[in-house]
């Protein structure tokens, strides 16, 4: 199962990751590997086997209702910068 | 050569719900930034969603509301991506399990009508906003919206022209109104709308290259964004460039009055479609469907038919009181409280619009218990329709009955024929030029004469009784 | 009297209520252990003494009054450090939330509080629990108290680790795909997973959604029953959460499991295990016979797809799991970016580490258009097999009998290089997590260097009540125990 450079950039993209060149070779290598022993899966029958969802659970259904969450100060504690109760980014162009 | 134009609409509506979709937070328009917000729906690490019951209340009434078929079960499936108005980084859509398939709305165009496929309802959350800063080169993310429970109806491409689009959609916001799924205010962002566009040459099967339009914020708007776009594609086509036509995704700039190619976000959307992990299967049972169905109130449509049956209106009135549930619901109190038919329609339609417009009101500005009270008195001739108008603009700025209104003004019209003599005479006294007029065959003169009784007893003066009073005394001078 | 730091729960509960142990006492005791002997083992990523100082003086003032009410009352409790707790750090030991905070504490923690417990601080583990051996971690390694060469397995390794090295009496750990049975197994303590759906996972930072269950570690297998009392339920914040039934798992416990059916599948006899675990096993079934139970080997047709299975759906689940991890509302955030793009880039380059991105990039791999139905949809109808195999197992066993790991601990450093190799030692839990079965890990023996060994128990969907049952006795014969590790200060 070959797996290409431009498969890695590929997919690097879209999990917004970046790698230099050793790094991609390095995953490509390995995917290969790993993606060879996942065939095994190929092998099973699966014809009758229904993809699994959690079909057997009763869902939980709130109720629509009000709550106000009490620590709302404390929900962007960890923002690195606020603006007139905003989280601030840089400007996006769209 | 002539073209056809194929038009497709994907119209995301809030639905009217007290809470989020996934979390308790309200979902109240307007509010300074960061205060409808959790953990849950600001995708804090640890946080899970729990499915709010309204949401597929709603959901199934909007899809029996627009005759689709139910999905009894179905899922949701997280649509992955990256954007800073998206907390979690995907947003909890459905895909291949929607809940609503294959519906329709019939329409009125003017030489026919016409039914509008609907391909699909899915349920799914909203973005927060993004607020681009005037001075820095910043943006700011406001996540009061994220997680407000949104439908997502996809229209088949059954349009043919903007025009047709446009009925469309006003059918559509009228049907959700009706039916309290929601308030469709497209100024609040309760009802967004994005439209596909191609063109074809006509008897052509196929569909050519279809355009996306975003960013119309009106139906005045998307109209406009649509025969733009229409006659650029058309432009393009007929002078054999139809290949500069690509499949894309262009902004309504409406300052500028034309469509406009969009950065193209990289990620080529790839979204990667998985059912959400944390999320059971929605199951719905059929009795459900049914009793929500018949929770349905009565549609534009119905209602429309009822009132021109019933009532003996003119067709026209009766769109307007239609096109606006709380004319229509007002114009029913009206009834129920035994005010005619035509008085009330008239009432509603002429003065009610009239200081709704231009006093910018969204809500209807009297009672329907003093207008009833009023137009009783104006019917059993208490006082004169001119005077009634002049009571109903004090009854909108005051809570005082018409009663109080009258007596308080001294305006009750003046009815007896005694009362009126006197200045019935003094004003012929003092217009014999009106007289010879009239009696030289010009029927306005006769007019003013009235007019000017009219005047001389500040309207109160019963108009049709003067008319006659007059008439009878130039006979008589005669 | 024994050594408070050697005690179970169910001891330093009665010398509550016999007044024979307070409160401060005990707290005193696991600092002390904890002061002495953490700056070597590295169990704990942060500490909260203070504060936990304060809340057993409140408790002691209700022991004196003999009003010390809470199942949990007055027990040192230390939290991997992937369970949100709101007045502490709480890392997934990454770079990425080194000094996050959450505004809310996860269900269980709640739970824990309101049963009296006292949370004492948050344990090591690898970087947002991908990993086996806690040296994923990007704070540091965390050494096997038996012997500090050795990892403590993972990604609970500081879990394990802590209740080993008699830091805490109980200590809470997640498993995803081992992550509590293996560092249980090598560390020599129990360690329970629950089944999924049993109990909360809201405030557990979430790596492979249908997959993770919080559980606990302790000293006895009743020390077990009495945690999962506390922290299972129907939580409404959960909706994978399901009601527990009102099985008291101590109604069963001491009864004996004599006609009890054991199985223990032939494939995972086979090659590949070490032999002296695989001799320990086999010993084990005859101390279970000796106790009266039915034990036999059969065939379970799970086969290595079941790993990939594993692989493929927990990596998927990470990658959209892991994807808020932007740099924006919390966590890292670069030095410099030129847009909002490239800080999102940075943030999560440079934030996680290598063992994250490796699993994000699969998962994204699996998902992305082209590959979703090779490995995602067949991975997910896979799964329903697995499920319907073990379902049919249990028509015929009460129990099944498995190793918990192929490998004993292994040296700190010895196996980071290959990937496929680190997940293959998987092959002995991954499955039941596929499943969603619950399974515990307790202590079965040492082998010839000393090192621990550990054998698990797995049972039917919510069956918790029978590995209970089969655990105590079996803790009784092997006395295991109350073997405790001398642990060095160099």
């Amino acid at each position: 199962m070959k797996v290409t450079i431009e498969t890695i950039e590929y997919i690097a993209n879209l999990s917004k990751l970046k790698f230099d060149t050793d790094e991609k070779e390095a995953f490509a290598k390995e995917f290969e590997s790993i993606l060879t022993h996942f065939e095994n899966i190929q092998n099973e029958d699966l014809e009758k086997a229904k993809f699994s969802l959690m079909d057997n659970t009763v869902g939980t259904l709130r109720k629509d209702e009000i709550k106000t969450f009490e620590n709302r100060k404390e929900l962007f504690q960890n923002a690195k910068e606020i603006k007139d109760g905003c989280i601030v980014i840089p400007r996006i162009l769209e | 050569m002539r073209y056809e134009t194929v038009i497709g609409l994907e119209i995301h509506v809030e639905l009217d719900t007290k809470s989020k979709i996934f979390c308790s937070c309200p979902t109240t328009f307007g509010k300074p930034a960061n205060t409808n917000t959790c953990p849950i729906c600001t995708g804090l690490p640890g946080t899970l969603p729990v499915l709010n019951e309204k949401v597929v209340e709603l959901a199934v009434k909007s899809g029996k509301a627009l005759n689709c078929d139910i999905n009894l079960i179905n899922k949701f499936d997280r649509k992955n991506y990256f954007y800073p108005d998206l907390p979690k980084a995907y947003q909890i859509s459905q895909f291949d399990l929607p809940i609503c398939i294959g519906g329709y709305i019939d329409i009125s165009l003017e030489k026919m009508n016409k039914r509008i496929g609907i391909t699909r309802i899915h349920i799914e959350e909203d973005a927060g906003k993004l607020i681009h800063d005037t001075y820095d080169p910043i943006s700011l993310i406001d996540y009061n919206r994220t997680g407000v429970p949104l439908v997502e109806i996809v229209s088949e491409p059954d349009m043919r022209s903007p025009e047709e689009a446009i009925v469309f959609l006003k059918n559509l916001k009228s049907i959700l109104e009706y039916a309290e799924i929601s308030d469709c205010k497209m100024e609040e962002g309760s009802l967004r709308c994005d439209a596909n566009i191609s063109i074809r040459p006509m008897g052509q099967k196929e569909l050519n290259t279809k355009v996306e339009i975003k960013n119309m914020n009106s139906f005045k708007e998307i109209h406009k964004a649509l025969i733009k776009e229409e006659k650029r594609q058309i432009e393009l086509y007929s002078f054999g460039e139809g290949e500069k036509i690509v499949q894309e995704t262009r902004k309504w700039d409406s300052a500028k009055g034309r469509t406009i190619s969009m950065r193209s976000k990289e990620d080529a959307h790839d979204y990667r479609y998985f059912p959400d992990p944390d999320l059971s299967v929605v199951k719905i049972e059929k009795t459900n469907v049914i009793s929500i169905q018949e929770a349905i109130p009565e549609l534009p449509q119905e209602k429309r038919v009822r009132f021109i049956n019933k009532f003996d209106l003119d067709e026209k009135d009766v769109d307007i009181l239609i096109d606006d549930k709380k004319l229509a619901d007002f114009f029913e109190e009206l009834i129920n409280l035994e005010t005619p038919a035509k008085d009330a329609s008239n009432w509603i339609i002429v003065e009610i619009l009239r200081v709704m417009n231009a006093k910018e009101l969204k809500s209807i500005p009297i009672d329907a218990k003093r207008l009833s009270n009023l137009i009783s008195i104006i019917d059993r001739g208490v006082i004169s329709r001119t005077i009634g108008r002049e009571v109903f603009d004090e009854l909108i700025i005051s809570d005082q009955s018409p009663k109080e209104i009258i007596e308080k003004k001294g305006l009750t019209q003046i009815n007896e024929t005694s009362k009126l003599l006197g200045i019935i005479e003094k004003v012929l006294d003092n217009h014999e030029k009106a007289i010879t007029d009239f009696r030289e065959g010009s029927p306005r003169a006769l007019d003013f004469l009235v007019g000017q009784v009219m005047a001389q007893t500040k309207g109160r003066a019963n108009p049709s009784e003067t008319r006659k009073i007059i008439e009878e005394k130039i006979e008589i001078i005669n | 009297m024994k050594k408070i730091i050697e005690m179970s729960i169910e001891e330093i509960k009665e010398a509550y209520a016999m007044k024979t142990l307070k409160v401060s006492q005990v707290l005193e005791a696991y600092f002390d252990q904890i002061k002495k002997y953490d700056d070597k083992i590295k169990a704990f990523i942060s500490l909260r003494e203070e504060e936990a100082i304060k809340e057993a003086k409140i408790l002691d003032e209700h022991l004196e009054k003999g009003e010390l009410s809470g199942l949990l009352a007055g027990i040192p409790v230390a939290v991997k450090d992937n369970i949100s707790t709101k007045d502490l750090k709480t890392t997934c030991a990454s770079k990425m939330l080194e000094d996050y905070q959450p505004p809310y504490d996860a269900t269980i923690v709640k739970k824990l509080k309101a049963a009296g417990a006292i949370i004492i601080g948050k344990t090591n583990m690898d970087e947002f629990a991908m990993g086996s051996s806690t040296e994923n971690s990007a704070m540091f390694t965390t050494k096997n108290p038996w012997d500090y060469s050795k990892v403590p397995g993972g990604s609970s390794g500081g879990s394990a680790a802590a209740l080993a090295a008699g830091f805490a009496p109980l200590t809470i750990g997640s498993d995803t795909g081992g992550s509590i049975r293996q560092p249980a197994s090598f560390c020599s303590v129990v360690g329970l997973k629950p089944s999924y759906h049993r109990v909360s996972r809201f405030g557990l930072i979430a790596f492979a959604s249908s997959l993770d269950q919080i559980g606990p570690f302790t000293r006895t297998i009743k020390d077990s029953a009495l945690a999962l009392k506390v922290l299972q339920g129907k939580d409404p914040l959960d909706d994978t959460s399901k009601e527990s039934s009102n099985i008291d798992y101590f109604e069963s416990i001491d009864q004996p499991i004599y006609k009890m059916k054991i199985g223990v599948p032939k494939e995972f006899l086979s090659e590949g295990l070490d032999s002296e675990i695989k001799e320990n096993i086999v010993k084990t079934m005859e101390e279970l016979r000796k106790l009266g139970a039915q034990v036999e080997e059969f065939s379970l047709p799970i086969s290595d797809a079941g790993l990939s299975a594993y692989y493929i759906i927990s990596s998927a689940e990470a990658s959209s799991n892991l994807a808020r991890y932007d740099g924006i509302r919390y966590g890292y955030r670069p030095e410099d970016y030129k847009d909002t793009d490239d800080l999102m880039l940075k943030a999560r380059t440079e934030g996680f580490g290598k063992e994250v991105k490796r699993r994000i990039m699969l998962g994204t791999y699996t998902l992305s258009s082209g590959y979703y139905d090779a490995y995602y949809n067949k991975a997910m109808k896979f799964r329903s097999k697995i499920t319907d195999t073990f379902k049919k197992a249990f028509e015929t066993y009460d129990v099944i009998l498995s190793p918990t790991s192929p490998i004993l601990p292994f040296g700190i450093g010895e196996k980071t290089s290959d990937p496929l190799e680190m997940y293959l030692a998987d092959i002995y839990t991954v499955n039941i997590n596929v499943a969603g079965l619950p399974a515990l890990a307790m202590p079965s023996g040492f082998s010839k260097d000393g090192l621990p060994m550990g054998i698990q128990l797995i049972g039917d969907h919510f069956d918790e009540s029978k590995l209970f049952q089969v655990g105590n006795h079996l803790e009784k014969k092997i006395k295991v125990k109350d073997i405790f590790p001398k642990l060095e200060v160099k």
